[in-house]
Order: C-alpha cells, then sequence, then structure tokens
C-alpha cells in the first residue's frame, strides 16, 4: 500500500511540490530558532571557557541579590583579601576582576554602545596578572589614573587611536583617559556588542566602584593541586567574618554560562514559541490542501472503491501520501532552517546585537524534532481528508468540479457556539481574576469556535465583502465573488491562517496601544516639572548623582530631582526598587503617596504598593528587611502607601538608605523644574551643557518625553510584528497553494470563458480578486477577533496597570491594507498559471 | 467562397509532430460557409471536423493556408484581438460544460456581452429568450436546470451578441434523441427566423439531416458535399465515406 501510495504520490509531483511547502516553511522556521539558539549558546560556552581557560580559583562575596532575567548584583570583594589568597601555597598569581558600568563618550560627544536595552557597556581591569581574559592587541597595557585600554571593537568604532584622549563616564562621574592600549576579549573584537573600558587595578576600584574593592578575585595555581583542593585551601586562608567563597574555574565557568543561556533564553524561548505557531498555522493550509486534494481526486477514489479497493485502503493512499510529504517536507525545511538561522544572525548583526560566529551548531536533536513535528503535524492534518476522501460512494457523482459540501450546517453553527461560549466563559473568568492559563484557554476556545463557524461564516461574508468587487468589476468581478463563495469550507480553511494570524497582531497592537495611552496618562499626571534627562538602562549604569545634583545647582534651575532603579531584597523577595531623592522629589514628580509623606522618606524608610502592602499584610511603621547586594542589611520601617501606576516598582527607597555601602547608586530619570523668569530654552541649554558635557542621556521636554517613554512599548511590538510576519508568509502561502488548486479544478470553465471571449487579463482580475476577497475574509475576521482579545486581556490585566482599551485605528486600517495587498501577491502566480490554460484542450469534450 | 461568406478557408493546413511522426490534422482545406445556413461538418474520428471548426472560430491556430471570419484574416490577429473577434463576432456551443456554475442562466447568456462591457441590444436578446423559451428559469443556476435546458441556455448565449457566426460542437452529444432534437429544430429556428449563421460538428446522422448542406471530411480533407440532406441519404454517404 506504501509503495502504491508513493507512486501516486510521486505521479502528481506538482501537487506533492504544493503540499511539501507548508511543511517545509512551517518546519523552517522550527529548525531556523532552534539552530540558531544552539549555535548561540555554543558559542558563548565556548567564549566563556576559554575566558576562565586559566582561572583555576574564583573569590568572590557570598552576598548578592538577584536581578531580572536569572542576573544576580553580587557584594564586592575588597582588595586586602589579594594578599590572603596570594600567600596561599600553590597559588602563582591573583588579581581583582571587575564588571563594573562604565561608558566611553565618542569623539562627537556620543556615547559609545547601546545606551537603551542592548548589550551592556563595561568598565574593567587590566594587569599582567590579570589571567586568561585579555590578550593586547596593539600597545600597552594601562598604568596610573590617566590611562586606559579599550576593546578592538569600540576602539575601532570610536575611532580612536593610540594616544587619543577617551573620555569615560561612571558611577563616579566622567573623566579623561589616554587611550594606551588595545585588547582583544578571548579572540574576538568584543563579545555580543558590548563596550569595555580598561583600567589599572587601583583606577578601576577607585573609578568604577569604591577604592579598596573589586567585584571578585581571579586566581591561577601553580599546578600542583587540583582545581577542588586549591578551592579548599584558599578558603581555609579567607578571613572568617569576610562573608567570601572560593570556586573553582569550572564552577564559574559553568555558573556564568548558566547566566548568559538565562538572559539569551528570554530571546530564544520567544522565537521558539512563534516558531510554533508559524507551524501550527502551517498545519491548517496542509489541512487544506489535503482537503482539496481529497475533493479533486474523488473521482479517482470512486474507481478504486470500484474496483474493489475497500474503505480502508482508499483513506490508506492518502495518509501514505502524507506520510511522503511529510517525510519530504519536514527534511527540505529542516535544510531551509540552517539558512534561515544564518540570515537571522545576520539581522541581529546589522541591529548591533554582533554573535561572534564560531560555526553552526546543528545538534540531532534539532533534527529530530523538526522531523517529527512536521511529520506528525503534516500526518494528523491528513487524518480528516483521508477519513472522508474513504467515505466516498463507489458510484460517487463523477462531477467535474470539487465541490464540498458544508454539512449539518445548524449543527456546525450549534458546535461553534459552544466552543466560543467556553472560551467566552474562560475570558470573563480571567477578567475576574482567574489564572492566567485559563485566560489562554479562553482565548483558545473563542478561536476553536470561530474556526468552527468558519464555512457557515464564508459564504455570506465573501458575498458581502464581493459586492463592491461584483459592482466595479462588472462579471468579472461578480464571478470573483462568487468563486470565492462557492466553496465555503475552502475558503474558509484558506482563510483560517490569515485569521490567525492578523487577530493576533490586531490583539497586540490593541494591547500596545492601551499600554502607551496608559503610559502617557499617568507619566502625564505624576511629572510635574518642564524637562526631563533619561538614560535607558535600568539596572545597570544610567545617570550618576553628582551630575543629577550639579543640575540641581544650575541657576536656570528651580529644582532637578533624581530617579533611579537599584536591585535589593525586600523581606523574602528580590526587586528593583525605585531610588529618589526625597529633598527634590516633592511637586516635581508624584510618586502617589496615599499615606505618609513623599518628602520625609528617611535614610532607613520604604514605601510601598497598596496592591503588595496589602498582600503582605503591611501597613505604615511596620518593620521590613531590607538587604543591599553588599550584604549590608536594614531594619527598613514602613513610611508610606503608594497607589500609583507612574511608580514602576513595588518598592521606594531613598538615595540616602546607600550612603555607606559600596552598592553604585545611579539615577536613570531626573525630572527638571526651569527657574521662575528663565525661558524653557535656556534652561534646556543650560542642563543640555552639563549633560552633553558628560555624553550622556537624552534630554527632553515633558512632551518629548511622555512620549518618548510611551513609545518604548513600538520597540517589543515591532519584534512581535516580525516574528508575526512568518505566520502571515505561511498564511499568504496558503492562500497561494489554495488558489492554484483551484485555477486546475475550474480548468474547463476558465477554457469555456477564453472561448466565448474572455481575455487574459480578465481572467487574472478574476482570480485577483477571487484572492482579495479571501484575504480580507480572514482578515476581517481576525481584526474583530483580535480587538475582542484585546479588550479581555486589557480588562484581564486591568489591576496590574492598563487600565483603558484604546482602540488602533490607524493600525486596524493597515491590517485590511496590507491584507488586500497580500491578497494581491497571492493571486500573480496562480493568475499568471490561469491564463496559460489551453483553451482546445479543456474544451475536449473526450 | 470569400468575404461575402461569414467563414471560410483556404488550403488550410495543420500538422503535429515532425518527421516520420508527423500528423496531418488537415491537409489543405478550401471551403466557405455562406451567411445565414446551417452547415454541419462531419467525418470519422480524427477526421480533422473538430481541428477544422477551432481554427475557423480563432481557438487554434494554423500550420499554414488561412482562415477568415468576413473578411479578416486570423492569422494577422495577437491573442487579445481574437479574443475580441471570439466575443463579438463568434458563438460558441459546446457538447458539455457549456456553463459557468457560479453564473444564473441570465448571466450565463449574456457572459460574452458582459465580458466586453457592453449590453447589446435588449431587443434582440428579449427575442431570443422568448424563442428558447426559458423565460421563467432566468435566475436559475446551472445546476438547476435540465441537460436540455441547459444546452438551450448555451445556445442563447451564443446568439446574444448577434454573431457573424456560431460554431456547435456536438451540441446534442450528451442529449437524449427527443431533448436533442428540440434543441436542433432550436438551432435551425435561429437560421430560419432570425437569420443567424450555425456552423455544426456532428457525426451524428439525424442531426446533421437539420443542416441546410453537409461538408465531410475524411484524413484532414474535404470529402465532399451534401444539400438538404436526410438521415438515410447521410447514413449511405458515411458509408462510402473515403471511398
Amino acid at each position: 500500500m506504501l509503495r502504491l501510495s508513493l507512486r501516486m504520490t510521486l505521479a502528481r509531483w506538482g501537487r506533492l511540490v504544493l503540499t511539501s511547502l507548508a511543511v517545509i516553511l512551517g518546519t523552517a522556521f522550527l529548525s531556523g530558532t532552534f539552530v540558531f539558539r544552539d549555535t548561540i549558546n555554543r558559542t558563548f560556552d565556548d567564549l566563556f571557557s576559554d575566558v576562565f581557560r586559566d582561572v583555576d580559583a574564583y573569590v568572590r562575596s557570598t552576598s548578592f541579590v538577584e536581578t531580572r532575567f536569572g542576573g544576580e548584583q553580587r557584594g564586592p570583594t575588597p582588595v586586602s583579601v589579594l594578599e590572603t589568597v596570594r600567600a596561599v601555597p600553590g597559588v602563582v598569581s591573583a588579581t581583582g576582576d571587575m564588571q563594573a558600568f562604565a561608558r566611553v563618550i565618542g569623539k562627537d560627544g556620543e556615547p559609545l554602545g547601546s545606551e537603551g536595552n542592548g548589550p551592556p557597556t563595561f568598565g574593567g581591569i587590566a594587569s599582567d596578572e590579570v589571567v586568561g581574559l585579555w590578550n593586547v592587541e596593539s600597545g600597552r597595557l594601562p598604568a596610573g589614573p590617566t590611562e586606559v585600554m579599550l576593546d578592538r571593537a569600540t576602539a575601532e568604532e570610536g575611532g580612536f587611536a593610540i594616544g587619543d584622549t577617551v573620555r569615560v563616564t561612571a558611577s563616579t562621574g566622567t573623566r579623561e583617559f589616554t587611550l594606551v592600549g588595545v585588547a582583544n576579549y578571548g579572540d574576538i573584537a568584543a563579545p555580543g556588542g558590548a563596550t569595555f573600558a580598561l583600567f589599572d587595578p587601583v583606577t578601576a576600584s577607585e573609578f568604577l566602584l569604591r577604592p579598596g574593592f573589586v567585584d571578585a578575585i581571579l586566581v591561577q595555581g601553580d599546578g600542583s593541586l587540583d582545581d577542588a583542593a586549591l578551592a579548599d585551601r584558599i578558603d581555609a586562608a579567607l578571613p572568617a567574618d569576610a562573608r567570601l567563597e572560593t570556586l573553582t574555574g569550572a564552577e564559574i565557568t559553568a555558573e556564568v554560562q548558566g547566566q548568559i543561556k538565562d538572559v539569551l533564553s528570554i530571546f530564544t524561548t520567544f522565537l521558539i514559541a512563534f516558531s510554533w505557531i508559524a507551524l501550527g498555522i502551517g498545519a491548517f493550509v496542509i489541512y487544506n490542501v489535503f482537503s482539496i486534494s481529497a475533493a479533486q481526486r474523488q473521482r479517482e477514489s470512486a474507481l478504486m472503491r470500484a474496483i474493489g479497493a475497500s474503505r480502508r485502503q482508499v483513506t490508506g493512499l492518502l495518509v501514505g501520501e502524507s506520510f511522503v510529504v511529510g517525510v519530504v517536507g519536514s527534511c527540505l525545511g529542516f535544510g531551509l532552517g540552517i539558512l534561515l538561522s544564518q540570515g537571522l544572525a545576520a539581522v541581529l548583526a546589522a541591529t548591533g546585537f554582533e554573535i561572534p560566529s564560531r560555526g553552526l551548531s546543528i545538534g540531532v536533536r534539532t533534527f529530530a524534532i523538526t522531523f517529527v513535528a512536521g511529520l506528525v503535524v503534516t500526518m494528523v492534518s491528513a487524518v480528516l481528508p483521508a477519513l472522508r476522501a474513504g467515505r466516498v460512494a463507489p458510484l460517487a457523482a463523477m462531477r467535474d468540479s470539487a465541490i464540498e459540501i458544508v454539512g449539518h450546517s445548524r449543527r456546525r453553527v450549534v458546535i461553534a457556539v459552544m466552543i466560543a461560549a467556553l472560551g467566552v466563559a474562560g475570558l470573563v473568568a480571567a477578567a475576574n481574576d482567574a489564572p492566567v492559563s485559563v485566560l489562554g484557554l479562553g482565548i483558545l476556545g473563542v478561536f476553536g469556535g470561530v474556526l468552527v463557524a468558519g464555512p457557515v461564516l464564508a459564504r455570506p461574508v465573501a458575498l458581502t465583502l464581493g459586492r463592491p468587487v461584483a459592482r466595479l468589476r462588472g462579471v468579472t468581478g461578480a464571478m470573483a465573488r462568487q468563486n470565492a463563495a462557492r466553496n465555503p469550507k475552502r475558503t474558509a480553511r484558506t482563510a483560517s491562517p490569515v485569521l490567525i494570524g492578523v487577530a493576533l497582531v490586531t490583539a497586540f497592537t490593541a494591547l500596545a496601544a492601551s499600554i502607551r495611552t496608559e503610559i502617557r496618562d499617568t507619566l502625564g499626571a505624576a511629572f510635574r516639572g518642564d524637562l526631563a534627562l533619561t538614560v535607558e538602562s535600568r539596572g545597570f549604569g544610567g545617570i550618576p548623582t553628582s551630575v543629577t545634583d550639579s543640575i540641581n545647582d544650575l541657576p536656570e534651575v528651580d529644582v532637578a530631582t533624581g530617579v533611579g532603579f537599584t536591585a535589593l531584597r525586600l523581606g523574602d523577595e528580590s526587586r528593583f526598587a525605585v531610588v529618589v531623592d526625597p529633598a527634590t522629589i516633592p511637586g516635581l514628580y508624584d510618586l502617589g503617596v496615599v499615606e505618609g509623606d513623599q518628602a520625609s522618606l528617611s535614610a532607613t524608610g520604604v514605601f510601598v504598593a497598596l496592591d503588595k502592602a496589602t498582600e503582605l499584610g503591611l501597613g505604615v511603621g511596620d518593620a521590613l528587611a531590607v538587604a543591599t547586594p553588599d550584604g549590608r542589611s536594614v531594619d527598613a520601617t514602613v513610611e508610606g502607601i503608594f497607589d500609583s501606576d507612574s511608580v514602576f516598582s513595588n518598592y521606594v527607597v531613598s538615595r540616602a538608605f546607600f550612603e555607606g555601602t559600596t552598592t553604585p547608586v545611579f539615577d536613570n530619570f531626573v525630572y527638571v523644574r526651569v527657574a521662575d523668569g528663565v525661558t524653557q530654552d535656556r534652561a534646556t541649554a543650560a542642563v543640555a551643557a552639563v549633560s552633553s558635557d558628560l555624553g550622556i542621556g537624552t534630554l527632553q521636554t515633558k512632551d518629548e518625553f511622555i512620549e518618548a517613554q510611551s513609545g518604548s512599548v513600538n520597540q517589543l511590538l515591532a519584534l512581535i510584528y516580525a516574528l508575526l510576519g512568518l505566520s502571515i508568509i505561511i498564511a499568504i502561502v496558503g492562500i497561494v497553494i489554495t488558489l492554484l488548486l483551484s485555477v486546475l479544478e475550474r480548468r474547463r470553465e476558465i477554457g469555456l470563458l477564453r472561448a466565448v471571449g474572455m481575455t487574459k487579463s480578465q481572467v487574472r482580475t478574476s482570480v485577483r480578486w477571487e484572492s482579495v476577497i479571501t484575504s480580507l475574509f480572514g482578515a476581517v475576521t481576525g481584526v474583530v477577533l483580535g480587538i475582542g482579545m484585546g479588550v479581555v486581556i486589557v480588562a484581564t490585566l486591568s489591576d496590574s496597570g492598563v487600565a483603558g482599551f484604546t482602540l488602533p485605528l490607524t493600525a486596524t486600517g493597515w491590517i485590511l491594507v496590507v491584507a488586500f495587498f497580500a491578497g494581491v501577491a497571492a493571486a500573480v502566480y496562480p493568475a499568471w498559471r490561469a491564463t496559460r490554460v489551453d483553451v482546445i484542450e479543456s474544451i475536449a469534450t473526450t | 467562397m470569400g468575404p461575402e461568406d461569414a467563414a471560410h478557408a483556404v488550403v488550410a493546413r495543420k500538422t503535429y509532430g515532425s518527421g516520420d511522426g508527423e500528423v496531418h490534422a488537415l491537409d489543405g482545406v478550401t471551403v466557405g460557409f455562406a451567411r445565414g445556413r446551417f452547415t454541419a461538418i462531419m467525418g470519422p474520428s480524427g477526421s480533422g471536423k473538430s481541428t477544422l471548426m477551432h481554427c475557423l472560430a480563432g481557438l487554434d491556430s494554423l500550420t499554414s493556408g488561412s482562415v477568415w471570419i468576413g473578411d479578416v484574416d486570423l492569422s494577422s490577429l495577437d491573442d487579445r484581438a481574437l479574443t475580441t473577434l471570439r466575443r463579438e463576432q463568434v458563438g460558441f456551443i459546446f457538447q458539455a460544460f457549456n456553463l459557468i456554475p457560479t453564473l444564473d442562466a441570465r448571466e450565463n447568456i449574456l457572459l460574452p456581452l458582459l465580458l466586453g462591457g457592453s449590453r447589446g441590444d435588449p431587443e434582440w436578446i428579449d427575442r431570443v429568450i422568448d424563442t428558447i423559451g426559458l423565460r421563467d428559469r432566468l435566475g436559475h443556476r446551472p445546476s438547476e436546470l435540465s441537460g436540455g435546458q441547459q444546452q438551450r441556455v448555451a445556445v442563447a448565449r451564443a446568439l446574444a451578441s448577434r454573431p457573424r457566426i456560431i460554431f456547435a460542437d456536438e451540441p446534442t452529444g450528451n442529449l437524449d434523441s427527443r431533448t436533442g432534437g428540440e434543441v436542433l429544430r432550436f438551432m435551425r429556428r435561429a437560421v430560419t427566423e432570425l437569420g443567424q449563421t450555425i456552423v455544426m460538428v456532428t457525426h451524428d446522422a439525424v442531426a446533421a439531416s437539420h443542416a441546410d448542406r453537409i461538408v465531410f471530411l475524411a484524413d484532414g480533407r474535404l470529402d465532399g458535399e451534401m444539400l438538404e440532406p436526410t438521415p438515410t441519404a447521410v447514413l449511405e454517404r458515411l458509408k462510402h465515406l473515403g471511398d
């Protein structure tokens, strides 16, 4: 039977190619993202193995605070320990290690590297004792408080040559250095687009962190002991009260590799999730193609039954065909995916995330996942059509064109309404505080209901959408309209992928629009100043507080206050807390304090968000243990409760809280109120003179600032658009395939039309409008569904800061315009094929 | 024979393949079809009768020689001009699959006119519709019409643009003899009462006997003709075809 399937499949290789196309695309995205993930993971694994190649032991502080995305902020290590470690028998060398915030300012006054959410900008130590990390490429190591070394990529980007003056901003402010050397990290110019400014050990401590401290200590052994024994010996030598620990080289390597993997996995998981969506949408296309193919070969199936094939055998033939298609499609898709992963890396490199290439990492697992997923999706998609083919009566009407009857349309409506009702119930429950998984199931239910109802909806909706086409395009348009409506099942199945893609795009757009409005409203209410200086690097670096102070001191400025974020452990949880200056903040930025006074926040006080306070049962006057990354723990007092969406954290502490700790404090926002009698322009110029002298931050008016902050959502939205683009491509390919099969099926009709006087351009017009109507059917239902989902999601999220729903009117309009042109584009090839129909052959009666 | 005919062919040759495998579907046919007459083309399978019709109708092209509709040499026209010519000057009736399933009877009848963006002559169309006697079925789709009714709609479509000539390819081939007779009598009326020109390809002697004249074809060559045919005479003639 399989051999027969194979023969029959190969005999119609045109159809095989079409069916496989959907499988190929669906699996290509999957394999592409897996290969991409494995490749960057292995690249970073190799990189850090290289970097820690000569590190036998690693001494660091035991106190830390976890930060977002699996990272951590650890307490510093005193330099005094270096001597202790060096004295341990078996240690050849020990040196400080540092990875702190430092931003190199270019010759044009603009900082190098990303200021936003891109790769970090580091400051570190370069000395002849530093093992592993840096290889000097040209020049020499920095020595003394006025010398710096840069990584090669940064030096090249900034156009710096040895001897040039380089300005660098760090937690203690901005200084000028002389470039004395350029180095490679491991054997590459710079990893992942990060920038590095390197100093001698003393300068690094004093400039980047605090005199007398480093992040950690790198140790090289003499080889007489294994790493574990060496680490034990160092541990024993460390002062008991120093709160330090010693890791072996292998341990720290594995830990860093794990951390970078965690950070990358947020991105790659996102990618992979969208590839699964793409494959799911591909499943619809595959199902559609098999359904059409089964309907078109009805005659063949009937003949098989007539000459004695059993139902099971006829079904088996189609299942066999799906097996062949699944195997071929998955293998080709896997190959295409490898190319795609390269494309993905190229796109990232173009946007500044250079991922050092160490060759592709193509795992057996990736192939297995791609192959199995492709094969299973293909065969499952083919099961229903195959069963239907088996049910064909041996003497089935030898109908010329395959018309599929929508059976039991009432039953279909009832089932659709039931599924959708369950979905809506889930959504309503989710809106009333049910878990997020209920929201997901609810959305799935509504989608399911709409998809089941599709064939019933297709005819009336297609006819309605086609009415203006018929009016505009005369008989050609009328035929396009009828053709789009003639096979409601087929139209619905073809439009389904468009529907899903458009619904997701619309929902995300609506959500983003609502978040934007929310940010705009709350910031507009909270921010009472005139100007804002912003650095988008939450949690790592920012505006040195000394800069904020000097802006506050400007005569053109009435008052300026800084707001920052720092990782803290509060009670049992590690969180980014908002750090404010209570002396300057009143009247300039409203925290929305409902209990207490934002001016009177003390050095050991903390404000807690209302929801959080309720959750933890905290009230004003209660104690809350707060620990900084360096291990200092303070019994803080809750001094106020705030209820505002303009504080992007659950906790607020004073800048004074960090006095005397080694935790660097930066501001991310500096809010400015212009002094009376000073024009905004003059004040702007004065503040800009300070900030641009430091090459730091973006200075904006209140309106610009609010617009920029609310626009930050657009970045994420753009990424989501790009990823959903994969699904949209598959949906368009689905339309192309269906149109092609329909055109082949209607050869006779097209031949007749050509005979009685339809011109080639009229044939093309007719196919094109049929395509547009189908595409718009999917888009219109998708938009309606997407807006519905958006409303529900916004309602669900309303207690996490998003209050009102904003209808993205312009975006919705664009979606429909894009769907229109997608329909036009999808029709190009099928329309051309339609004009190639041989008139004589198609009207021949025998 | 010449431009005064509705259509004519001059030494029409159509060759498929080359060398030893060369087949002459038409081997130098010269024939004319007078206006206002009902002509049948008869011949055994492979005699070239369908090829001749396809070439005369501008659906297929000759290897050499020429075919004319009125005073237009079809070989001088490109695809677009040929399409327009078929739409405006030629009517078609095929054996089956004559109608577009998504259009109703009226739209099918008006199809060539609609494709050309014209409304035609309403009086004439009314007359055609009355003649085929399907006024009450005009809003129906082809699937709701019987085989005979479908063919009558096809005839009406062929007549709607009042073409110079109508080509019919086995128009009764799929019908029983009673319904077939109805359709043929109707075609007869179109010629006699409405003054149309019809050329019909058939191998059915009874069908051919409805024509004014029969042109016989064998092996791609003209093989005589018969005027005022009767079924018996046609059958007798067919026995000796190619002798």
